[in-house]
């Protein structure tokens, strides 16, 4: 159908122009689309600076009217729950409102919405008192608004909703998620994974136990997961059991993420299903973050396997078990961790070694003492870092950084 | 005979602007596309900082900004790195054997004092001599890395690259003006793919004519000055046309030395900047390309169509002919040393179409250009040209010209890429640029690259000048 109009408009332009040669043809039909597109583009310009203007103004005065109420609703940490009267109050608005609708079009909710969505997160008003957030956005109509967009169509709208219905805290209808997390568009299911692990039901996370995540796998989802079982511990629900999903997962990374998000939030009781994973899959990355897990955790079961399996691994998985020994320091690695300074050429795996013996305890620090006493000219350089305040600052191993992948590695010599 | 050559010649330039035209064409579509994808993968500067501020799973990234005789700016734009707003970042500082006082300012303002380093030389540089850290807490990001004289930026940064610790690394000059929020901008894309990301490109812009505060830009103007009025509005055009619409197909045709992001293990597996190159950042992300395809890795490169940072263009016509230039020396140099990925589809859409069209529309244009402009007139002169149809042409190359512009501010406006102090002022002056522009600046380009093209295959001896900065209008 277009094709057929396209071709009806060349045909009509060529034949207004038939005594003129070809390229002045092709010239001209260019320079009238580029003529129209002109035209098009100032007028869109012109309208939408209008358009701006407006949402300037509605904003503005959104601002002025409802700014002080907002501010209060997030600055007040005070230990109940507000009435709707004392709402109203702090909204500066007359009691007749009770029960009505504050804001009558779906413009005013939006921009009512987004003013405060930018207060909340800005100020992070962890203080506030979520229920009296809840019990303002509903009497203004904005629960309801943002549920109503989120079940439309536009992507764009749903995803800008399910951004504020995640940092409000505000429940979604499960048909309403559960149809998004089938939508085509990855990022809107994404959003709607994260939402309905923060707040449903133990048996609606069964959903999950399948190989969902797989095509869902990137820092952004840790750490959104990571938020969403955060919030979830905050409520009191219970949290999946995610060395089940690290095992039914293929993907390495997702598989990685599972056992990383393990350890942030000390499932302890979950160390002893990674055991099969540990001793049968290749997977370099996997093993260790799994053993980065029982470190951290002090999973101490572990430790004989730990220690069978150190010298067989290659470099960045030995540095990630030694440190994993130097967390549980039991005292029943040390010799493992000579193992590795001693019978390794790598330079940052020896380096890595010294480390770990020097926050070995007082066992370690007395083996770090005699090392380096007895340590050759070649050898000297290791040692060096541990005498400087400022590098030796870097050489301790803290939870923070225990956690973060990245920072593992201070020194890469 | 010599008419018939020249028809030939006439039909061959005009097909080649109709090819070229449908492919800006095709670029402008592609490059609406990924802006929509972004509207919806990418939510506002503020949500942004919401997710990864607080998360210890936020990647830490390093800056490294080499600086030689910079004693002027140094402490300032030093104290602008500091300001960034993103919450696990370290500053590397290569000192390249400077012969002024940049290195004792340095070591005065932020108490540094030598510290132990053993650091493998991963990427090749000139030996470093020392590394300094910060005695005080407030300081702890700085890492001063003081090294022999390398000559180039490439090898300062890849000293940076040696001593950085973390995942990935931007590249930047130390006298950049970077946008706070830049960080977390680029780091988005980077945490929300799926594939790994192996570079990061951002929209630089001119900083000429804006006005700085306390390092940063506090009011974005366009330049009043010609030269980087026309820059400002050719770099609006690369990154809101060119790399966007590239970053659709996943053929990012540039990662800009001035700020971009690289992933620090790929950077290194791929042996780093090129101390040789005149086109560093080019010729490092080729080689990254190269080596993700050679070992049939995924990969993905990113493009943030927001402004991240300011960068002080040549403001005379000197300047911006040594720059222009090195430019296009250095396209040539990446046309011979990556011959064979041009035209080679095993090296996927990179080789396969982005390079083809780099060759073909900004390689063989300014040769093309001067053979017309010679055709035109030895033609002029002889009587034989039909003007009714050149001026036709010349209208529709210039209209199309236009379109392109109001495509660039209506992106502009949007997408509030950047927060222009006098909106309506700004996009007059940049409609102005480009009414003139095809008279003004463009020769003077095409006639830069020539001589760039010329010094190359003369093999004359590349010499790296920096530009003669004027210095951005302080409050």
């Amino acid at each position: 159908m277009i094709l057929a109009y396209f071709k009806y408009l060349l045909t009509y332009a060529f034949s207004r122009y038939d005594e003129y040669p070809f390229e002045t043809k092709v010239a001209i039909i260019i320079t009238s689309f580029s003529t129209i597109m002109i035209i098009i583009m100032q007028l869109n310009m012109f309208f939408g600076s209008i358009r701006r203007k407006n949402k300037e103004r509605l904003r503005n005065s959104i601002e002025y009217k409802y700014g002080m109420g907002m501010a209060w609703i997030l600055s007040d940490d005070a230990d109940y729950i507000a009435s709707s009267e004392t709402i109203l109050e702090a909204f500066g608005l007359d009691q007749n409102y009770l029960g009505k609708q504050i804001l009558k079009k779906d413009v005013e909710k939006k921009m009512f919405a987004d003013v405060f969505y930018m207060d909340y997160i800005t100020e992070k008003s962890e203080l506030s008192k979520i229920e009296n957030i809840h019990h303002m956005l509903s009497m203004f109509g904005i629960s309801e608004f943002l549920e109503r967009e989120v079940s439309l169509g536009n992507m764009r709208r749903i995803s800008d909703s399910l951004h504020k219905l995640r940092a409000f805290k505000l429940q979604v209808s499960p048909w309403v998620v559960n149809k998004l997390l089938k939508a085509k568009n990855l990022h809107v299911q994404r959003l709607a994974m994260y939402t309905t692990i923060m707040s449903s039901s133990d048996s609606a996370l069964d959903y999950f136990e399948t190989d969902f995540f797989d095509k869902h796998c990137c820092i952004r989802d840790e750490i959104e997961l990571a938020y969403s079982l955060q919030r979830r511990r905050r409520e009191g629900l219970k949290l999946p059991n995610l060395a089940r999903w690290a095992h039914i997962q293929m993907n390495e990374r997702t598989q990685c993420m599972f056992v990383r998000l393990m350890r942030r939030f000390n499932l302890v009781e979950y160390c002893g299903e990674l055991k099969d994973l540990f001793k049968e899959s290749k997977k370099k990355k996997l093993i260790e973050e799994i053993s980065r897990t029982w470190g951290y955790l002090h999973y101490v079961d572990c430790e004989p396997m730990l220690i069978d399996t150190l010298m067989s691994q290659p470099d960045d998985t030995k540095v990630a078990i030694m440190h994993a020994m130097t967390r549980l320091g039991t005292g029943k690695s040390m010799n493992a961790l000579l193992d590795g300074f001693h019978n390794t050429t790598n330079p940052h795996v020896r380096y890595e070694a010294i480390r770990c013996i020097y926050n070995y305890g007082k066992m370690g620090r007395a083996m770090f003492y005699k090392l380096e006493k007895e340590a050759t000219e070649a050898d000297r350089k290791y040692f060096a870092f541990f005498n400087n305040p400022i590098t030796l600052e870097k050489i301790r191993l803290d939870k923070e950084q225990a956690y973060h992948p990245s920072v593992e590695t201070v020194f890469n010599g | 005979m010599w008419v018939l050559f020249y028809q030939i010649f006439c039909y061959l330039v005009f097909s080649y602007s109709i090819l070229l035209m449908a492919s800006y064409a095709l670029l402008v579509l592609m490059s609406r596309q990924a802006q929509n994808q972004l509207d919806i993968n990418v939510p506002d500067d503020e949500t942004i900082k919401y997710m990864m501020q607080g998360s210890p799973l936020t990647p830490a990234v390093s800056i490294i900004a080499p600086a030689f005789n910079e004693e002027v700016t140094i402490i300032d734009n030093v104290n602008s790195l500091l300001k960034i707003d993103y919450p696990d970042y370290e500053i590397v500082i290569v000192n390249d054997a400077s012969t002024d006082r940049t290195m004792e300012l340095l070591i005065n303002e932020y108490s540094l004092v030598e510290v132990p380093y053993d650091i493998a030389m991963r990427v090749p540089s000139k030996p470093i001599k020392r590394v300094l850290k910060s005695t005080d807490e407030r300081y702890s990001k700085i890492i001063v890395v003081d090294k022999e004289h390398g000559g180039r930026k490439a090898d300062g940064s890849n000293a940076g690259i040696n001593v950085c610790s973390n995942k990935y690394f931007v590249c930047t000059d130390v006298d950049c003006i970077i946008e706070p929020m830049a960080l977390y901008r680029m780091m988005w894309l980077v945490i929300n793919s799926h594939k790994p990301v192996i570079g990061v490109g951002a929209t630089m812009l001119m900083s000429n004519g804006c006005i700085v505060e306390d390092g940063r830009v506090t009011e974005a103007h366009v330049p009043n000055a010609v030269f980087p009025m026309f820059q400002q509005l050719e770099y609006l055009r690369s990154f809101f046309i060119g790399k966007l619409g590239w970053s659709r197909i996943n053929a990012l045709p540039n990662i800009s030395g001035g700020f971009g992001l690289f992933d620090t293990d790929i950077a290194v597996k791929s042996g780093g900047y090129d101390t040789t190159s005149m086109a560093e950042d080019v010729d490092l992300m080729l080689r990254m390309v190269t080596y993700m395809n050679n070992n049939g890795f995924e990969y993905q490169l990113a493009q943030v169509p927001k402004v991240c940072c300011w960068t002080e263009g040549p403001s005379n016509l000197k300047s911006l002919s040594r720059q222009r230039t090195r430019w296009a020396r250095g396209l040539f140099e990446i046309v011979v040393n990556h011959s064979k990925l041009f035209f080679n589809p095993s090296y996927g859409v990179i080789g396969g179409i982005m390079l083809p069209y780099i060759f073909i529309f900004e390689f063989i244009a300014p040769i093309l250009e001067l053979l017309g402009m010679i055709f035109l007139i030895y033609f002029t002169v002889k009587g034989g040209v039909n003007w009714n149809t050149s001026t036709i042409v010349f209208g529709m190359i210039y209209s199309f010209s236009l379109f392109m512009t109001s495509f660039v501010i209506l992106s502009d406006v949007k997408t509030k890429a950047v927060d222009w102090k006098y909106k309506r002022v700004s996009y007059l002056k940049l409609v102005f640029a480009s009414f003139i522009e095809p008279f003004m600046y463009h020769p003077i380009v095409t006639y830069c690259s020539l001589v760039g093209y010329w010094r190359y295959i003369r093999n004359k001896a590349a010499v790296w000048t920096p530009i003669q900065r004027t210095g951005v209008k302080k409050k």
